[in-house]
């Protein structure tokens, strides 16, 4: 889809950097179709439909032909943006750049004598059988036994994917997803790491320990995503 | 060594969640009643941890010290639970109670409840089995041929007053003529004072052998027969001795 060009009179192509930028830019044509879009874009659009960000589009566009900021609150899952820019120069295309919220850094230390190589799966599977000893709801798991091991502090792990799944000591059905998010890393002491996504969904679910589970993430450099019916993980396979 | 042995699902359900995490280190506790098996159990799944109680303070902060693998038995006996230091350790605690729920919650990242031996019925039958068989050995009887089936099953400290029911009833079920004597003789020895000794101590056989007979023949005319008593005699001790 990266198919636009900026060439001035000096011929120099822009595109290479507003495809790495790490804001998403969106351009679309007139009907709502994606003319481009950089890599942080492909990512949120795992997240959004196509459709609710060309309305977004819309919604802030100029009055007239140019640019316009706008500031405002948007959250796509673990997307969060302070602002966005509309701008048109002509009746045949919109574009919308998002821009990043900075991210809460972590003051946390990585205590590295404390993290000890773990199959994921194996805790995983270890805290779903503990959460059965105490529950009989019923639970589906699909996970992907290839993700690699990696380093983390087990029993702060454990005790938060103990609280994970005592949030849905309730819930009538539960869907545990556990994955590799392809494409996306997050940096850790300066590295970039890929990012294992837990998914934990039901129909419902207790939000008691919720400050706990953040607290727990946050020690871990998880990220965690908190809502009505599911809690996300996305956790940095540190090495 | 004694073998812990279940047929609880959920007992099988905690074994897999510690054979899952046997080599990872995560701090694990096993609450449950008192006489339920929870050392038997830790020691059946970490035959090579050492062990330590929580008895004893000093013991326990040494031999965290010391080693990263250690089971710790009695843990609600602990003071200062909370400034253990349990983090990248692979440790295996047993309680009889969680004293304070925050500070487990805390410390432990698996927190497992053994069922009491009163939710567990399809263990019972076989830890009684087991029981009977070590008293007999242990009290040496010739004669093993006794009904099982009548032997009470009292659950009410699990595993001890299972235990101790069972040794009682074999030792006064297999006890001869002279063994009854023997321990008339001696309980009348330490007790026998005052002026109306015969009296208040006559319900130490007329009791047992009116009820006994009482079940045995059911009605209070055959068994004056059987006695060869009067039957208001033996409705008037009936009386004497409270027996309904």
């Amino acid at each position: 889809m990266n198919t636009t060009s900026t060439e001035s009179e000096n011929t120099i192509d822009f595109q290479s950097f507003l495809d790495w930028d790490n804001s998403p830019f969106i351009l679309f044509n007139a009907a709502g179709k994606i003319l481009y879009l950089n890599n942080a874009a492909e990512i949120l659009f795992g997240y959004v439909s196509k459709k609710e960000l060309y309305d977004l589009a819309l919604a802030y566009a100029p009055h007239d032909f140019g640019y316009t900021t706008t500031t405002l609150a948007l959250n796509y899952d673990a997307f969060t943006f302070y602002a966005i820019t509309v701008g048109y120069e002509n009746e045949d295309q919109i574009s919308i750049r998002f821009y990043n919220a900075p991210r809460i850094k972590s003051n946390v230390p990585i205590e590295r004598d404390k993290l000890v190589e773990t199959n994921i799966n194996l805790l995983l599977e270890a805290n779903i059988v503990l959460f059965k000893t105490k529950n009989s709801n019923h639970l589906q798991l699909l996970t992907d036994h290839d993700i690699p091991t990696f380093k983390i502090d087990q029993n702060k792990f454990s005790k938060l994917l103990r609280k994970t799944l005592e949030s849905f000591r309730s819930s009538d059905s539960i869907h545990i997803t556990l994955k590799l998010l392809t494409g996306e890393h997050v940096i850790i002491a300066g590295k970039k790491k890929a990012i294992a996504q837990l998914r934990v969904e039901a129909n419902g679910r207790y939000t008691d320990a919720d400050e706990e589970i953040k607290n727990i993430a946050m020690h871990c450099h998880i990220t965690h995503i908190l809502k009505e019916k599911s809690i996300k993980l996305e956790i940095p396979l540190i090495d | 060594m004694q073998q812990f042995f279940t047929k609880s699902e959920q007992v099988h359900n905690i074994i897999k969640g510690f054979n899952l995490t046997k080599t990872l280190f995560v701090s694990s506790i096993i609450i449950g009643e008192e006489h339920i098996g929870k050392k038997l159990f830790v020691k059946h799944l970490f035959p090579d941890a050492p062990v330590v109680s929580g008895e004893d303070q000093g013991a326990v902060v040494d031999a965290l010290r010391e080693y990263d693998e250690l089971i710790i038995t009695d843990f609600e006996k602990l003071r200062n639970q909370e400034s253990l230091e349990l983090d990248n350790k692979r440790i295996i605690a047993t309680a009889s109670y969680i004293g304070n729920q925050t500070i487990i919650d805390d410390m432990f990242a698996f927190i497992y409840t053994l069922p009491s031996l009163k939710e567990r019925p399809e263990d019972v039958e076989y830890i009684k089995a087991l029981f009977i068989k070590e008293a007999a050995s242990d009290l040496m009887l010739t004669n093993t041929n006794f009904d099982i089936t009548a032997i009470p099953v009292n659950l009410t400290q699990n595993t001890k007053s299972l235990k101790s029911t069972i040794y009682r009833y074999l030792m006064i079920h297999s006890m001869s003529k002279n063994e009854i004597q023997d321990a008339v003789y001696s309980y009348v020895s330490e007790k026998l004072e005052g002026n109306n000794g015969y009296k208040e101590h006559l319900a130490l056989y007329e009791k047992p052998l009116i009820e006994a007979g009482l079940k045995k023949f059911g009605s209070q005319l055959q068994l004056s027969q059987i006695l060869g008593i009067n039957r208001n005699t033996l409705r008037k001790k009936i009386h004497e001795h409270h027996i309904d």
